[in-house]
């Protein structure tokens, strides 16, 4: 079964004269394990593609599963819900909460699940030790350079049982290094099962993926197989 | 890592876990952003602080009735000329028990027309001694001693050790005294029993109704009743429900439009907060920990800031509340309404943080990521809502203000009302701004944008403004009816009337030309001491075939003025009961009135402003005349001497003018030491003079809470604007990028301001002149005396002050802003 699943979906903003289509009947498959890239220039939709299967807003029309559940028959608690327990989202601008530190941020999403604080400090100091940030946990969000405020993003995007990462524009904030190592998480969170679906402009990044899609006017105008990354020729297939 | 969390407790909502995570983050950010909150935080420590003052002098705030009454349940006014007057006291004792006896005297005091109260009051007395304190000296003992209040220790120009000559007797002053209950009862104190022949006898008696009803005087005559019933209290508890409910109000609405500020300002991190999982209840408990914080925070503040300066500011009250705050005890308070309060300002703190967070909390994930607010709703639905509220509101405040549940639903369903009409308001003056340059009308339009908070503030500002308009209304209007209300020849507290007599309705002395001019001469005096431009002669009008009376006692024989009188036919006789002098119809005095000699009515005797049933021309002749009156309108604040005798009445009838005295205006309000300069040269020259009894409200409370209204405008603006237009950074940049000046940029921040203020004031001013309407059940003419100066200072000055602050403060570009990028 996919893990996300997007049949004929469309998104309309505004309406008359002011009317946007940005997306018009996409279909979309992500298995578990696969990491798919979504490419496409300013306006073409991916941003909406993502919200729409992160469950941040609603389709116009189509279908979106998630799971194998049916977001548009969820309630706003439900896709929560959702939100907290399987689907891990990636922003561009990190989004931590200002007043929490590293550790609590990646601890949130468990707390609000009703994880006690013990339990879920302990995953999240976990999540930070794998992404090397375990001797950052007690700093705040702006104590910490680009690179280490989106591999904290991460960490909270995947910890607990998360099966689908979305990020968007995950290395549009650092430079080509950073970028490189937060492609190389979210890869390696797909490696263990996680489903993923990448935006990015960057051709390079978008080659860490199984599966790029391009995105123009709202629909798919393409999908390809990537190129196989650099790690490739290190781990002689498949990045890992 | 995924394997480390598979296994943990999840419950459906989050439970415990998450409240205490996101109440954790929430702390968190007010730790943070303390300073940032730190305005509406102020304001609500503040107004807590004032709801708790105005608590504590509501509490301490005796009435005249206390005043009066002591601890005694009820006040029996005997005359003291009954007949009977020693069996009356043996019945009332007979009848009620434990009784306070206390003997009124009434002593002239020389150059004065009022007379002073000489009283043989116990200082230990069952019922009245907490009406009576020692201030320096003794009490008297003996029956040539006497103590005195400082008011009467200047009306009779004595000091302690001085010998005063009170009555028929002289007596040594041994001490002063006063009412600490009532600081302006100025009186005489001697030994009990030495106040005979009495005036009239004062009987306080803690006694039942139904005792009361069962006694009655001898001679059934001569008895008057005061009691500390019910109504004064349930009175003033309805006006301490109306000032609490007010100032819960207050907050409640400062904090709504703080709180707003807040959401919006947290609109991206709550977005964060709802992309990782957290659902609309999480987002709300964030909004209102906030809100229980600051309520928290606030209400401890400002309860120690409303108690330190109660204590501190409790003796100047005594100035404005007339008798002694210590005599009730500075510490003796409500404490339960004090705690009462506190909880109240928690809760509307928390109950405030619901509406926005509420709102905040349906804003759509990716819209409230890109900090968007959400867009207006439409004005005719709160318009609608407003509408209904306000106009039951006003109608439980009309027909129902005296039943206190009623009172508080009333205030709350109008001001919630108004808050609800606000957003109209605020789309009809963007609409009327269509046309104004574009700085202006792109201020106008960004108030309907971000209506929320606006409309919020709005309804801050205008209750801000509504209260001290109301106020200022209320007392202007209390001050004209004290203007009307005042006794002995309704006098304004601007005036002074220099009798040649002892006053208005006594003998006028027979006087030479010499002493005349001296007399003038001492009045000429007077109007120099008093600060006024000059006087009016008043002429009495007299029979020239009555006798000249004879002096009797400490009252000049003379000529007796014609007067209006009550005539009743007793048995064989007539009773003539004099109620008021009349004055001749000089051109001056009629211009004092706004009449003209060629505006009376020929065959009229008697101008007046009252049409004077059943009153007679007294001239000291067999039969009383009845007079035909001219009945005129008489210009606002015009006060007495308005009555007058034509000169063709007087021709008519062969009455000869005489001159009877000097009325003197000054520009303002007579000071207690003019009054006392003029009583010393009247009393030298063998004058007295007349002024106003009665102490009414003076105008100060009025400007006083404009000012304070205007000030807590501003505060309100000041956090309001500040973040609409930050907010609007974006508009800046580009209006920059397009080639607008800072002047551009200044317009648009004082415009926003301004047109907040002007809004405010229309609104709040609006409301306080209904609010004043209906407590006086829809009578117009409460609102006849408008407090124009004040008035405008609000609905001219509080624009013009937040525009030109605004425009001012507007002219440097924050860092933030200059470095945002073009949206």
């Amino acid at each position: 079964m996919s893990m996300l699943e997007m049949r004929q979906v469309t998104k309309r903003y505004g309406h008359g004269p002011t009317e946007v289509n940005a997306l018009r009947g996409v279909d979309l498959c992500v298995d578990p394990g696969e990491l798919v890239a979504v490419m496409g220039p300013s306006g073409s939709g991916k941003s909406s593609l993502l919200t729409i299967a992160g469950s941040l807003e609603a389709p116009t029309s189509g279908e979106v599963f998630v799971g194998g559940a049916d977001l548009l028959a969820m309630s706003r608690n439900e896709t929560a819900r959702l939100r907290r327990r399987s689907i891990g989202y990636v922003f561009q601008d990190f989004n931590l909460l200002a007043g929490l530190t590293a550790a609590e941020n990646v601890a949130l999403p468990l707390e609000l699940d009703g994880t006690s604080v013990k339990v879920a400090r302990r995953a999240a100091m976990l999540a930070l030790g794998e992404l090397g940030l375990d001797d950052k946990a007690s700093r705040f969000p702006d104590q910490l350079s680009g690179g280490e405020r989106q591999r904290v993003a991460v960490a909270r995007a995947v910890v607990g049982d998360r099966r689908l990462l979305l990020a968007d524009e995950p290395s549009g904030a650092l430079d080509s290094e950073n970028g490189e190592a937060v492609m190389r998480l979210v890869r390696a969170a797909c490696s263990r099962g996680v489903a993923g679906v990448v935006v990015t402009h960057d051709a390079q990044l978008a080659s860490w993926a199984d599966r790029v899609i391009f995105l123009r006017d709202g629909r798919v105008a393409d999908s390809t197989a990537a190129v196989p990354g650099p790690e490739s020729l290190l781990t002689g297939g498949r990045p890992s | 890592m995924n394997g480390a969390t598979t296994a943990l407790p999840r419950s459906a909502n989050g439970g415990r876990a998450a409240r205490r995570a996101l109440v954790r983050w929430s702390v968190r950010l007010f730790r943070r952003e303390w300073r940032q909150q730190l305005l509406v935080l102020s304001l609500l420590t503040l107004a807590v602080a004032a709801t708790i003052v105005g608590i504590a002098i509501g509490a301490n705030a005796t009435t005249t009735v206390q005043a009066e009454l002591g601890s005694a349940s009820h006040l029996l006014t005997i005359d003291g000329h009954a007949s009977k007057l020693s069996e009356d006291l043996d019945a009332a004792r007979a009848a009620f028990g434990t009784i306070e006896v206390i003997s009124h005297q009434d002593v002239v005091v020389p150059g004065s027309v009022a007379p002073l109260d000489l009283r043989d009051q116990d200082p230990h007395g069952a019922f009245k001694h907490a009406t009576l304190r020692l201030v320096s000296g003794r009490y008297p003992t003996g029956p040539d001693e006497a103590a005195v209040t400082d008011g009467a220790a200047t009306a009779l120009d004595v000091q302690v050790g001085v010998a005063v000559r009170t009555g028929d007797r002289t007596r040594q002053v041994v001490g002063v005294v006063e009412n600490p209950l009532n600081l302006s009862d100025e009186f005489v104190l001697v030994p009990t029993g030495q106040a005979t022949p009495a005036a009239h006898v004062s009987v306080l008696a803690h006694i039942t109704d139904e005792q009361l009803t069962s006694f009655h005087t001898i001679d059934g005559t001569g008895l008057s009743v005061q009691s500390g019933g019910d109504v004064t209290s349930s009175q003033a508890a309805a006006i301490m429900l109306a000032i609490s409910t007010v100032g819960m109000l207050f907050i409640g609405l400062l904090a709504v439009s703080g709180f707003t500020v807040m959401a919006q300002r947290r609109l991206r991190a709550l977005g964060m907060l709802e992309s990782i999982g957290a659902t609309d209840r999480h987002v709300r408990l964030v909004m209102l920990a906030n809100g229980a914080v600051v309520g928290l925070v606030s209400a401890i503040a400002g309860a120690a800031l409303g108690l330190t300066a109660w204590l501190g500011f409790a003796p100047h009250l005594e100035r404005i509340l007339r008798h002694r705050v210590e005599h009730v005890n500075r510490f003796d308070l409500p404490w339960w309404a004090l705690v009462a309060t506190m909880a109240l300002a928690f809760l509307t703190a928390v109950v405030a943080a619901w509406w926005p967070a509420r709102s905040v909390s349906r804003v759509p994930v990716v819209a409230a990521l890109s900090g968007r607010p959400p867009d207006p709703q439409p004005a005719h639905r709160s318009a609608a809502v407003g509408a209904l509220l306000a106009g039951g509101g006003y109608l439980l405040l009309f027909f129902w203000r005296s039943t206190a549940p009623m009172l508080v639903a009333g205030i709350l369903a109008t001001t919630i009302g108004m808050l609800f009409l606000a957003p109209v308001a605020i789309r009809a003056l963007a609409a009327i701004g269509g046309r104004a340059p574009v700085s202006i009308r792109l201020a106008l339009r960004d108030l309907v944008r971000y209506q929320a908070r606006s409309g919020a503030a709005l309804g801050a500002i205008t209750l801000a403004i509504g209260i001290a308009a109301t106020i200022a209304v209320a007392d202007s209007s209390m001050q004209a009816t004290a203007d009307a209300a005042a006794p002995n020849g309704n006098l304004r507290d601007t005036e002074l009337v220099v009798y040649l007599g002892r006053e208005s309705t006594a003998p006028i002395p027979d006087a030479s030309a010499t002493a005349l001019a001296t007399a003038q001469a001492s009045a000429q005096q007077i109007v120099t001491a008093v600060g006024a431009a000059s006087a009016i002669t008043l002429q009495a009008a007299i029979n020239p075939d009555a006798a000249t009376l004879p002096p009797l006692g400490n009252q000049p024989g003379g000529r007796m003025p014609a007067s209006l009188a009550k005539v009743k036919s007793i048995g064989n006789g007539t009773s003539v009961q004099i109620v008021s002098a009349i004055y001749v119809a000089t051109p001056e005095l009629l211009a004092s009135a706004g009449l003209t000699a060629d505006g009376l009515d020929p065959a009229a005797d008697i101008v007046s402003p009252r049409d004077l049933n059943g009153l007679q021309l007294e001239l000291g002749r067999r039969d009383p005349t009845v007079p035909k009156v001219q009945v005129y309108d008489l210009a606002a604040y015009t006060s007495e001497p308005t009555t007058m005798i034509s000169t063709a009445s007087m021709q008519r009838l062969n009455l000869q003018p005489i001159t009877a005295g000097w009325l003197i205006r000054s520009d303002s309000a007579l000071t207690s030491a003019q009054i006392s300069a003029a009583r010393r040269i009247a009393a030298d020259a063998g004058l007295t003079i007349e002024t106003r009894t009665t102490t009414g409200p003076n105008g100060a409370l009025g400007t006083d809470s404009t000012t304070i209204g205007a000030l807590i405008a501003l505060a309100v603006l000041a956090m309001t604007v500040g973040l609409i237009r930050s907010e609007t950074a974006g508009d800046l940049r580009t209006l920059t990028a397009a080639g607008a000046s800072t002047r551009t940029r200044r317009w648009l921040v004082g415009a926003t301001a301004g047109a907040l203020g002007l809004l405010g004031a229309v609104l709040g001013i609006l409301g306080a002149h209904l609010a004043v309407l209906a407590w006086n059940h829809g009578r117009l003419g409460s609102l006849a005396h408008t407090p124009i100066a004040n008035l405008l200072m609000l609905i001219v000055g509080l624009p013009l002050v937040a525009m030109t602050a605004g425009w001012v403060l507007a002219g440097r570009q924050p860092p933030t802003i200059a470095r945002a990028a073009l949206t």
